[in-house]
């Protein structure tokens, strides 16, 4: 019984700790002008005021909006769909190197990012792609070896005497893998594709390094810089993290139990 | 861990040639392979190339051999970055590792209201860091900072935080902590959900403790989930980057440079990609002694262990 109550307890401290910081950037984002030096960061502005989000807008923030939006839409795609042939190569085909040519894959994992940093940055500046959409995208949209890591996991555990009765019917490999495999997928898909969407939303250096030009800045850089620009505007700093952590709080409301069960079972086999 | 699994027997090669099942593969894995071996394996074989080089922007790149890794071994500036990343990693990993396992043993006991609780856990990993960074900068800022304020509730003067070089380095890595701890508790979770109940039952039948079943059960059975977790948070920490270029910028002084950042200021600020490239072998070295050596040790110790 006592220890019931301890568990509660602790458990409600922690939760507080885990949201505290996005409640603060939703008190903080509306307080209006003024309100922030007069009252706690914790208490609530009264009444709510939007002029920070206008300050925000005011000075570009929707362009970065968008380009985040479709930057991260692209790439996802791009990750995901790609993954899904590759790890439908290993997962069913049998072909000389498949096992090196995996092994090659997962070691990639261990090489930090900021390693190939600068020789991606100069490999896009022979290709003439430095400060282009394609430059920003291409080097994280072919390949994403965790992705394919997973996918490959579970395609094998699906039944293959399943596609064989598709095959016999005289399916193709294509129609098999669209019609077969991926709708018995949806929970892992679901997951790869948030992990992806989580990631491409909030990578922040290669972005920060491969565009210069405001046209093509993106969320994370922008609100970097916004610190430096607009100094101690708290209020449209936290304005800013709002806007970036929103989407990504519904998304993981949205689709909580498939990640917190796929994560949980699928990270470790 | 990351392991392929057992070689197949090739299974439906009825109706299929070999040489056009080699075809269709290699065109599934086309757009990943120019990904994985073009844009992840070829920049490590180039880092290592350019590191062999003097090149500075603008200017023409010239061979200089071992030059600058001898610069590097007298560079004081780049043992002070290591040691620094070092300090992170070691205060980054056993909290975030213990913390999410304290709180995997909570949330893994049948209760109501479970499930939201572990959500709610989860959260601070969905950060946009650079975002959280900022938020908690502001947390941390010593006057106007939600931390002194409630400090200053209880009469108590804040310190500076994030200015003070003493206090910035364990700031930054407790936002680290805080926005992982939730997420590895999930695996933690996974794999106390893995240890059958009746071994719980077996051991308070003989009259354990809930400590004792702990350590002398409960733990030896984790080793596979401790070493994917020790793993994958040693390899983060030791690229962070987001939260220290937001919060502290290296500083105050370079207190929270790490090498990460070091590698970003030489190659994007001061132009020198060849010396820039070495730092880039030096980090990704340590990453991978500190990985192998992970598992060799896990290797050697499981075999014993979890028989005794």
């Amino acid at each position: 019984m006592k220890l019931r109550v301890f568990t509660y307890a602790v458990l409600v401290i922690g939760c507080v700790f885990a949201v505290f910081p996005y409640l603060l950037t939703v008190l903080t984002a509306f307080k209006g002008p003024g309100q922030l030096s007069e009252t706690m960061p914790w208490e609530p502005g009264l009444p709510p005021s939007t002029a920070a989000f206008d300050r925000l807008f005011g000075s570009g923030f929707g362009g970065y909006l968008v380009n985040t939006a479709l930057v991260t839409a692209g790439i996802t795609l791009g990750q995901v769909v790609f993954a899904i042939l590759a790890a439908y190569a290993f997962a069913r085909l049998s072909f000389p190197g498949r096992d090196a040519l995996f092994w090659v894959y997962l070691s990639t994992l261990m090489v930090p990012p900021v390693v190939t940093m600068i020789p991606l940055y100069l490999m896009m500046q022979k290709l003439g792609l430095v400060d282009t959409w394609a430059g920003l995208m291409l080097p994280t949209m072919l390949g994403t070896p965790y992705a394919i890591f997973l996918l490959r996991q579970f395609f094998r555990g699906i039944p293959a005497d399943l596609e064989d009765a598709a095959r016999i019917d005289g399916a193709g490999r294509v129609r098999t893998l669209v019609s077969i495999v991926l709708p018995l997928s949806k929970p892992i898909l679901v997951t790869v594709t948030t992990l992806a969407v989580v990631a491409n939303w909030n990578s922040f250096l290669w972005p920060l390094i491969v565009t210069s030009s405001e046209d093509k800045r993106l969320l994370s850089v922008g609100i970097a810089l916004f610190k430096g620009e607009i100094g101690v505007d708290y209020n449209a700093v936290m304005a800013g993290s709002l806007i970036a952590l929103a989407p990504l709080l519904v998304l993981f409301v949205v689709f909580q139990r498939f990640i917190v069960r796929s994560v949980a079972v699928t990270g470790l086999k | 861990m990351l392991r392929p699994g057992p070689r197949q027997a090739p299974r439906r090669n009825r109706g299929i040639g070999r040489g056009r099942q080699t075809a269709a593969a290699y065109a599934l894995l086309a757009p990943s392979l120019v990904g994985v071996l073009g844009f992840l394996l070829a920049p490590v074989v180039i880092v290592l190339v350019l590191s062999l080089f003097d090149w500075k922007l603008l200017a023409t790149p010239e061979f200089v051999g071992l030059a600058n890794y001898r610069k590097l071994f007298t560079d004081s500036d780049v043992w002070h970055s290591m040691l620094v990343t070092l300090y992170y990693v070691v205060i980054c990993v056993p909290g975030t590792t213990i913390l999410s396992l304290l709180l995997a043993l909570l949330v893994d006991r049948k209760l109501r209201g479970m499930k939201y609780f572990r959500a709610l856990l989860v959260i601070p990993w969905m950060a946009t860091p650079v975002a959280l960074g900022l938020v908690w900068s502001w947390i941390f800022d010593p006057g106007r900072g939600a931390l002194n304020q409630f400090l200053g509730v209880f009469g108590i003067d804040g310190p500076a935080w994030l200015s003070s070089p003493v206090l910035a380095m364990p700031s930054v890595a407790a936002v680290h902590i805080w926005q992982f701890a939730g997420y590895n508790m999930l695996f933690f979770l996974a794999g106390l959900q893995n240890i059958p109940r009746t071994l719980r039952e077996a051991s308070s039948l003989d009259g354990a403790s809930p400590v004792a079943h702990f350590f002398t059960i409960t733990l030896p059975l984790l080793r596979p989930t401790m070493l994917f977790v020790l793993i994958t948070n040693v390899i983060g920490s030791f690229q962070a980057f987001d939260t220290i270029f937001v919060m502290t910028e290296g500083g105050p002084g370079d207190s929270t440079e790490v090498a990460t950042y070091l590698i970003y200021d030489e190659a994007f600020k001061k132009f020198d990609f060849g010396y820039a490239s070495t730092i880039s072998v030096l980090l990704f070295a340590v990453v991978l002694v500190a990985t192998i050596s992970q598992f060799a040790y896990f290797e050697r110790r499981t075999t014993y262990e979890v028989s005794g």
